[in-house]
């Protein structure tokens, strides 16, 4: 599946929140790699994070809190259109591809091998 | 969501038939199981992540029979007790502080303290907030300083991946990877799991919200590293657990991989050298699954040595 960055996000689309991340900088590499990614240093309340998985779009929306650098959390959400409803294990799936561009984003030692092995052993439903 | 133990499955509830009660400990609403007679010594049997009371099904027998009372809490964000969405709730102080309210609310006394895994830090950090309140203490499969860390918990393939940002809200919160999988890699005998844990730990954990604390709770882990959020409290633990001159006994799984016993157990032989142990069980890191009513049968032998005739040493 291919990962890409588009620049806005479709419109008749719903956001469906898939996941809270509250604290980025638990691994600061992660909070600094989505940062570069999407130039949150320069404009941290810009246009939102928009992502494809082969097409179906997601937003990153990153969130602050006091006395820690931006953002400091994000959430994942399915963009979907309409009032169609969510194919929960498409975007179980996807967030699996998402979860590996970050790794392979953020680099060593974090890698998306360590991620496929790491859901195998732990019998992850959504992995490919 | 399932909040008390007449709700849960059939087999679940039959396997572990006691009362549920409830307190209110800082605000949030713990459950709790309290059996045996009021005026006898208390034995609290203290787990971590991402078990719940259930975990010490078979070690509560042995104990009751012994007749000892024993409270067993489920801590907040477990078992069937509320489970707060806000990840600061989950800071290793407010959970400690939860156990202080606990032995503060039911005025417990004399009281043996059990402590598997972050039923450790959490326990004895509320133990040395209430000193007077403690009789003796039993360890298993669990720490309570910075270093030695386990490598296990150094790796980034798994463990460090599991909880990573975005990685841990999505592996263990989405994919609730720990209460089904994470447990049945940690036991011995993996079929009697099936058949006796697991739906016991997925019931109570059925939501990806629910799950918080099985991937915020392994954040806290100190490894030196910048990353590291409760260093501080750790670092007070490792300056007042080695002073408790309490009795003490030290049980360990014999194939538990994660808090290896050369390590681990011998580290609290080392802050304790009166300590009784090590009591080697089968059993990995969730040695209760295996060993419960083993477990169970020298606790009830120690807590009855330690608050009747006023301790092993």
């Amino acid at each position: 599946m291919t990962v890409a960055r588009v620049a806005t996000r479709p419109a008749g689309h719903r956001s469906v929140p898939l996941l809270h991340e509250p604290d980025l900088g638990h691994y600061d590499e992660f909070r600094r790699f989505l940062a570069v990614t999407f130039g949150l240093d320069a404009d941290p309340f810009g246009p939102p994070g928009v992502l494809t998985v082969d097409g179906r779009a997601y937003e990153l929306v990153f969130t602050g809190r006091s006395g820690r650098p931006f953002p400091a959390g994000v959430e994942v959400h399915a963009l979907v259109e309409g009032l169609e409803p969510l194919d929960v294990e498409q975007a179980d799936r996807d967030l699996f591809e998402l979860a590996a561009w970050l790794v392979d984003g953020v680099g060593a030692p974090w890698s998306v091998d360590a991620l496929e092995q790491t859901s195998r052993i732990f019998a992850i439903p959504a992995r490919p | 969501m399932i909040t008390s133990i007449d709700a849960l499955p059939a087999g679940v509830a039959a396997r572990y038939p006691y009362r549920s009660r409830w307190i209110t400990t800082n605000g949030w609403r713990m459950h709790y199981v309290d059996e045996g007679p009021r005026d006898a010594p208390p034995v609290l049997l203290l787990h971590g992540n991402p078990t719940w009371g259930y975990l010490w099904r078979d070690t509560i027998p042995p104990l009751l029979a012994a007749g000892l009372r024993v409270v067993v809490p489920d801590q907040i964000g477990f078992g069937l007790s509320e489970k707060p969405h806000l990840a600061s709730a989950h800071t290793l102080d407010n959970h400690a502080a939860n156990l202080v309210a606990l032995l503060d609310g039911l005025d417990l006394e004399r009281v043996v303290f059990a402590c598997h895994d972050w039923g450790g830090p959490t326990g004895l950090a509320a133990l040395l907030t209430r000193p007077a309140r403690a009789a003796a203490v039993a360890v298993m499969s669990t720490w309570a300083w910075r270093s030695p860390s386990a490598e296990f918990h150094h790796r980034v393939m798994p463990w460090r991946t599991m909880h990573a940002p975005v990685l841990g809200p999505y592996l263990l919160g989405r994919q609730a990877a720990m209460p089904g999988r994470g447990v049945y890699l940690s036991t011995v005998d993996r079929q009697r799991y099936e058949h006796d844990g697991r739906a016991a730990y997925e019931a109570v954990l059925s939501d990806p919200d629910e799950r918080r604390l099985t991937w915020l709770w392994p954040r806290s882990i100190p490894l030196g590293l910048a990353s590291d959020i409760a260093a501080e409290r750790f670092a007070w633990l490792e300056a007042g657990v080695p002073r408790l001159h309490l009795p003490a006994t030290v049980i360990w799984g014999r194939e538990d991989d994660v808090f290896d016993v050369d390590t681990f157990a011998a580290m609290w032989h080392q802050w304790w050298p009166h300590a009784e142990g090590t009591h080697l069980v089968t059993g990995r890191h969730f040695l209760q699954e295996d060993s419960g009513a083993a477990i169970g049968a020298i606790l009830a032998d120690f807590a009855l040595r330690s608050t009747t005739t006023g301790g092993t040493r």
